[in-house]
């Protein structure tokens, strides 16, 4: 009860945040955290359900985010359905990434991840007629009512506020408990029935498409992507959201998205040291909360408000337990 | 034709060296950690700085490098390492390792500089050495000499013995009375040192430059996967295809593929004996 | 008389508030906002001109401020990151409210913050080299202040053909984002002078070893390299590959030659001869041996700030476009009396041989790049000296 009021006072932070909120700047960081959630909510399911150490997604990023910009600027395709092409052609990279890398151990997979990552840097360098190599591409904004800064904030607040409701949706179904399962017990969720690869493998392309939907509204929300935009350390940042703010739930992830892209610009004045203390806070965090954030909260309402488990007295009736002992014999 | 073997060796020795490191780490922990390309860093860093910073001689840089090494694989474990797997969370070791790596990658931008710096020139050469020159066999040299070292090590020493136990069954080493604690708090000091030294000896080649760290983690964990994870020869020979390969694609293939050729590799084996070429499937009785 | 009174208090009270509020008014600050990459790439390049931007703010606040408002100067590390670029940007233009802004350093930084600012209104000091970054039609307000990557591009290749009369070019570009479409426009500029490269070659810049690609280009017949690429550790290995073959082969290109990082780099020192980078008329010798008087200057002004040491060991053009950029600002304010953006724009357009330490600039209502041609030098690569460096001969 509690939770779903908590839920829908923060729904409505949410919708009516271009009225409250400061300035254009912040409108634009509360439609990055946006952007940064629809990949993040779709890589959730990978990363801290079914457990697999996937740090490869900024090249998926950059896949659909060229996409984008090369078919709704360079061809000129209507920007929807270019993102709707960049999150099918993602969909379907994510299924040919997964197929060979899912069967493989956990940092292999990971380290599997991360090469295609650069590979897809690469490719992007080698091609420069295509990407426009180290120069880069425009990206078009979409059309009204999307192109003010409080327009484009609706679009991809309502697309967040989707990949969260299908997320939620699959976590707290029959398939989020085996994805779980995948992730603990891998053997005995197989011995159970859980189709394990081909749930990886379903949850893996879902991760992909929502990557492919994100890239495209990446790149309107930059207005101009280059390869240096795409690099590793934003692949880490996006696994790293997830971890800080818990396996196993979605609202954690959210909060640690959140968190972590409005942190750089608090520490903006700290400067030279910014990177630095990034780190120090996710090795303060991995070892002092390493359930994650999300778990913190579960602990400060349990203090707050502990769950009455109602105890039940069990009082055996003894003498019809005598006699049907007695009769036993 | 000569120098591009040769170069493609030397590059593959640090890779080899590397997945040596991890193979240390992971024999005792079953950790790999992504501060393992880091140690070469410090090694070639800390090396330029004691001879040519502080003006010591070459033995002493050497010893210097390689104790801070040994120092930051100890701080590994104890930051990084011992409390998350006392939580019994896979993953978490990947976090905590790259939170560290992070930090010092950054602490070391700061303190030394973002360009690469020389790094001193160890025994007297001429330059015109061509490939004989010594930024080509040192690293080479000492790939080598690390893993006929830590062959003898596990063979021949009781420590040795307690890692392979320790790598085999922890559990039953623990019950067996091994401190297994500081028993893996050795494993990350020995593989510090190796790592630094790793660095040390390649210092020539790749310059003291606080960036390598992150590329060299990835090279040498395609250099560990290729050869077999826990074999030291699978870990030379895996090194040794690595930089090959990337010395020949980039000769005439040009640099911009460099990455893909690599990763390529990775995925070639990893399709077809994703053990690697000397590893050992592992499987558990469940 | 008894009308007179109540007018002539209104007017004393009226006149007390306007010269209050105008008073308020000139002594608000004029923000300056400085998007520079302190760590990560170019941050070398980034600290030495953050040295000119503070002490061209100082200079200006010291002698009262810009018609009497004192520069307020915000500075952030965007680390050579695009998205922390762009933030920085949005949170500059609108967060802040910066009345301009200076940088980014980095050109792909640059790329997708211009685009930021021209549609915030905000005039930006341009500089990053990439040539696409400035556009009278598409941003308005952006003024580049350093030279675009042709002039350097094109002065090199003037000297390499028509003063050291070469014609076996051999190109070397790195695998990044800048050296890749370097190399390109190189190649492109090369053929528009009917001259076709006959080696050409992208390199990753971490890799340890040239000896490889200087064999092909001396085999393929090359008789001047010419490198483009800002990794000094590329540069290093490409001299030491060139001296340790024995090959006496002229190297002209990227000012990264000249660095002073290279020299600790280098096997030995002579490999540095013969090689020769674009450079500046401001930081180039005469052959007295005499910088322009303005640069020397400035350089007596910064020497205690970087530490009093007798000789310098950073790129003085780097210190000088950093204090020029303030200076500009300067410029464009008093020019136009105000911080108005349209007024600063019209005052900038209407620029012509403004006369910097690094440069006389002139823009135009069609151009945006204030840099003149006849400001570019060549110079001969290891005669660094305190910032500066000796005319190549022709």
């Amino acid at each position: 009860m509690k939770k779903s009021a908590t839920l829908v006072v923060a729904g409505l932070l949410a919708v009516t945040f271009p009225i409250w909120a400061g300035d254009q700047y912040q409108l634009h960081l509360a439609a990055l955290i946006a952007v940064f959630w629809v990949l993040i909510g779709g890589l959730n399911l990978v990363v801290g359900y079914t457990g697999q150490l996937s740090i490869g997604h900024v090249g998926l990023l950059a896949v659909s985010a060229y996409t984008f910009s090369i078919l709704a600027g360079t061809q000129g395709l209507h920007p929807a359905i270019a993102t709707a092409a960049a999150g099918a052609l993602c969909g379907l990279f994510g299924l040919l990434l997964g197929l060979p890398s899912l069967r493989l151990p956990g940092f292999y997979f990971a380290m599997a991840t991360m090469a295609v990552a650069l590979i897809v840097g690469e490719f992007i360098m080698a091609n420069d007629g295509l990407t426009g190599g180290g120069i880069g591409l425009a990206a078009p904004t979409f059309p009204t009512p999307f192109d003010s800064p409080a327009g484009f904030y609706y679009l991809v607040l309502a697309l967040a506020a989707l990949v969260t409701w299908l997320t939620w949706n699959v976590a707290r179904r029959m398939w989020g408990r085996g994805l779980v399962a995948i992730r603990d017990q891998p053997v005995t969720a197989q011995a159970v029935g859980v189709p394990v690869f081909r749930a990886k493998l379903k949850v893996f392309v879902f991760s992909g498409v929502t990557a492919g939907v994100a890239g495209a509204v990446f790149a309107s929300l930059q207005s101009y992507i280059t390869p240096d935009t795409f690099v590793f350390e934003l692949s880490l940042f996006f696994f790293v959201c997830i971890i800080i703010g818990g396996r196993g739930s979605i609202v954690g992830p959210l909060i640690g998205t959140v968190i972590l892209t409005a942190l750089p610009e608090l520490v903006a004045p700290l400067a030279k040291l910014g990177n630095f203390f990034y780190g120090l806070l996710l090795l303060a965090v991995v070892l002092l909360v390493p359930e994650g954030i999300g778990r913190v909260f579960e602990v400060i309402s349990e203090r707050l408000r502990p769950r009455h488990i109602a105890s039940v007295p069990v009082s055996p009736d003894l003498p019809r337990l005598a006699r049907a002992l007695g009769a036993r014999r | 034709m000569w120098s591009v073997l040769v170069s493609g060796l030397a590059t593959g020795a640090l890779f080899a060296a590397t997945a040596l490191v991890y193979n240390v780490m992971f024999s005792t922990s079953k950790v790999l950690s992504i501060t393992t390309g880091h140690l070469a860093m410090l090694g070639g860093v800390f090396g330029a700085f004691f001879i040519t910073g502080l003006g010591l001689p070459w033995i002493v840089g050497l010893v210097g490098a390689v104790a801070v090494g040994a120092a930051f694989g100890w701080l590994t474990d104890v930051l990084a390492i011992r409390r998350v797997l006392a939580r019994s969370d896979e993953h978490l070791w990947l976090l905590s390792t790259l939170a560290l790596a992070t930090m010092v990658q950054q602490a070391v931008g700061l303190w030394w500089g973002t360009e690469p710096r020389p790094f001193p020139r160890l025994i007297p050469q001429d330059f015109s050495a061509g490939i004989t020159d010594q930024k080509f066999w040192l690293p080479i040299g000492v790939a080598i000499v690390m893993a006929l070292g830590l062959e003898l090590f596990y063979r021949r020493t009781m420590y040795g013995k307690l890692f392979l136990a320790m790598s085999e069954d922890a559990f039953a080493a623990r019950a067996r009375g091994v401190p297994t604690d500081r028993i893996r708090s050795l494993s990350y000091v020995i593989a510090g040192a190796m790592g630094a030294l790793a660095g040390f000896a390649a210092g020539q080649l790749t310059f003291a430059y606080f960036a390598l760290g992150l590329t060299l983690t990835l090279n040498g964990f395609i250099a560990l996967a290729v050869g077999g994870l826990g074999s030291n020869l699978g870990a030379l020979i895996g090194g040794a295809a690595l930089g090959l390969l990337n010395a020949y694609s980039s000769y005439f293939v040009g640099g911009e593929f460099q990455q893909t050729i690599s990763v390529g590799l990775l995925m070639l084996v990893l399709l077809l004996k994703p053990e690697g070429l000397l590893g050992s499937r592992s499987t558990r009785p469940v | 008389m008894k009308v007179r009174a109540p007018a002539l208090l209104a007017g004393i009270i009226v006149g007390a508030t306007l010269s209050l509020i105008g008073s308020a008014a000139v002594a608000q600050p004029i923000k300056v906002g400085w998007l520079s990459s302190l760590t990560g790439p170019l941050s070398s390049a980034a600290l030495a001109e953050n040295e000119g931007v503070q002490l061209a703010v100082e200079e200006i606040n010291a002698a009262g401020g810009i018609l009497g408002r004192k520069i307020e100067l915000l500075t952030r590390d965007t680390a050579g990151d695009p998205t922390k670029a762009v933030n920085f940007a949005q949170q500059l233009a609108f967060s802040d409210k910066v009345h301009f802004v200076i940088g980014p350093v980095n050109s792909g930084e640059g790329l997708a913050t211009t685009p930021i600012l021209a549609r915030a209104g905000i005039p930006n000091m341009v500089i990053g080299s990439i040539d696409q970054l400035t556009d009278p039609k598409k941003y308005p307000r952006a003024f580049r202040v350093i030279n675009t990557n042709m002039q350097w591009i094109s002065s090199a290749n003037d000297y390499a053909l028509k003063a050291l009369k070469r014609a076996k070019v051999a190109v070397i570009g790195d695998t990044t984002g800048y050296g890749t479409s370097s190399a390109k426009t190189a190649q492109e500029l090369l053929e528009k002078v009917g001259v076709k490269p006959v080696y050409s070659v992208l390199i990753d810049p971490n890799k340890t070893d040239l000896s490889d690609e200087m064999s092909k280009a001396k085999a393929a017949g090359a008789d001047v390299v010419m490198p483009w690429s800002a990794a000094t550790g590329l540069q290093a290995r490409l001299l030491n590959a060139r001296g340790d073959m024995g090959w006496d082969v002229p190297v002209v290109g990227h000012p990264a030659l000249m660095a002073s990082q290279i020299r600790a780099l280098l096997n030995k020192p002579e490999y540095w001869e013969n090689t020769f980078a674009a450079g500046y008329v401001s930081t180039t010798y005469d052959a007295a041996g005499k910088l322009p008087p303005r640069t020397q200057e400035l350089v007596d002004k910064m020497r205690p700030r970087l530490g009093g040491k007798a000789e310098l060991d950073i790129l003085f053009w780097w210190v000088a476009m950093g204090y020029d950029c303030v200076r500009i600002i300067e410029h464009a304010v008093k020019a136009a009396g105000s911080t108005d953006p349209a007024a600063v724009q019209k005052a900038l357009e209407d620029t012509s041989r403004y006369e910097g330490i690094y440069a006389t600039y002139s823009w135009g209502p069609e151009q945006r790049n204030g840099f003149p041609d006849n400001n570019m030098a060549v110079n001969i690569a290891n005669t660094f000296k305190d910032g500066s460096f000796k005319l190549a001969p022709r």
